[in-house]
């Protein structure tokens, strides 16, 4: 397909094609269980469960601080749980050897779970 | 200079392409799993479990697998 | 032999029309392509076998070409690359089941042709931009930057406030965006789909479905969006099959 489909670009934007190339190039989103990498892909699937389900609370914990709704008392503990949890997941990381990006899974039609 | 320009047009509509053929689209159910060479293709391996449940259903109904051509 | 599947047609099209335009062209394998057809509707197919199938980005291509040729004719529904069918009667019996669902997608893209629109900015440099802006810091965030930090809890739950807070800002300034093109787009009668942030740069990636003769509308009204925002980039391609306006799942 020699055609060029491009009706309109103006300016110069580097990394147009590098970032339009990531939709396609989800090789390392992709889960792959096999026998040899069962333990380090079912640490995948399970970090990116609990990756998701942290910041889900994380974001709901700040709307809610945002609100104003929280005391000062509620605030300190939330806070120290959340950093807490988010320490820990570092940790998980660093020991699974995995990286934000691995993090995610591609649900094909779907699209990324994050 | 202006080659680089037509270059990274033709990318850019290769590309978009290719998004839409992988990732968009009618998709049937007797989609295969293919992860070959530089395109990764879709789906986690539910395949294998539905093709198992196919088969099952196909013994049960004594329906042949047969091609009519 | 399985049969890989290129396109969906109504069984309106003419379909000597299609066999003139498949004859000399090849299927992935370099198989003949040809036409497997109801009374109401058509696919276009090649016999390959499963083991043949390569994925890689120029068989892809080769495939995307095909539909690309067709849908410069006919009205159509483009299949995924990589989707295969058993046989002819198992094509049949699937166009049986989802009789339905293939005319209401036939009917509602017919004549009708993709654009894509893509919108690409720098987010951090835009959030470094709307930080700055006055109403950035509203009564509350002053008072949270003001008080006297107690724990590294507090100073922690405070920065990840101001995250929260640019995010919260760059999403609505994404949705004003939003709003703008749909404003233009109105005019033009186009069915429209909006993804937000699809990768850090990429904020807006839409398509819209609309009929060929107001492309240069579309064009323009591209044109104005880019000359009233200088720090995004918009990027318009088509036309394309409707890839995007396929709303139904195969049963």
């Amino acid at each position: 397909m020699s055609e060029n489909k491009i009706l309109f670009e103006a300016g110069s934007f580097d990394g147009i094609s590098e970032e339009i190339g990531k939709l396609t190039s989800n090789e390392e989103s992709r889960l792959k269980l096999t026998p040899d990498n069962a333990d380090s892909g079912l640490a995948k699937l399970v970090l990116t469960l609990v990756e998701l389900i942290r910041k889900l609370v994380e974001k709901q914990a700040m709307r809610r601080v945002d609100g104003g709704s929280l005391t000062d008392d509620e605030i300190e503990r939330l806070g120290a749980t959340l950093m807490k949890l988010e320490e820990k997941m570092e940790e998980m990381k660093k020991h699974f050897n995995l990286t934000d990006r691995d993090l995610n899974i591609n649900l094909g039609p779907l699209g990324d779970l994050m | 200079m202006h080659d680089n320009i037509v270059d990274r047009s033709k990318d850019i509509s290769i590309l978009e392409a290719l998004d839409r053929v992988l990732n968009k689209g009618v998709i049937l159910t007797g989609d295969v799993v293919i992860s070959i060479a530089d395109i990764d293709l879709i789906y986690l391996g539910v395949k294998l479990m539905l093709s198992s449940v196919e088969t099952m259903e196909q013994l049960k109904s004594g329906r042949s697998i047969k091609e009519i051509q | 032999m399985e049969k890989m599947i290129y396109a969906l047609l109504s069984a309106n099209t003419d379909q000597k029309e299609v066999i003139s335009l498949l004859a000399g062209r090849k299927g992935l394998s370099g198989a003949d392509l040809y036409l497997v057809s109801t009374a109401e509707m058509a696919v276009v197919a090649c016999d390959i076998k499963r083991a043949d199938i390569i994925a890689n980005s120029y068989n892809a291509i080769e495939y995307a070409s095909v539909i690309e040729m067709l849908a410069q004719h006919f009205t159509l529904l483009p299949v995924r690359f990589g989707s295969v069918m058993e046989s002819a009667d198992a094509i049949l019996q699937m166009l049986e089941r989802n009789l339905d669902d293939i005319q209401q997608n036939l009917l509602k893209v017919e004549k009708k042709y993709e654009f894509g629109l893509k919108i690409f900015c720098d987010s951090e440099k835009l959030k470094a931009d709307l930080k700055a802006k006055p109403e950035a810091m509203s009564k509350k965030a002053e008072t949270a930057d003001q008080e006297i930090t107690q724990s590294i809890y507090r100073d922690w739950v405070n920065k990840k406030l101001k995250e929260h807070r640019l995010e919260e800002m760059l999403l609505t300034y994404v949705d004003s965006v939003i709003a703008e093109i749909k404003g233009h787009l109105c005019m033009l009668q186009a069915v429209s789909k909006f993804n937000k942030m699809k990768t850090a740069t990429m904020i807006i990636d839409a398509v819209f479905l609309l009929d060929m003769e107001r492309k240069d509308a579309l064009i323009g009204a591209v044109a104005d969006l880019q000359n009233q925002h200088s720090s995004l980039t918009f990027v318009l391609t088509g036309p394309w099959p409707p890839y995007n306006f396929v709303d139904f799942t195969v049963k």
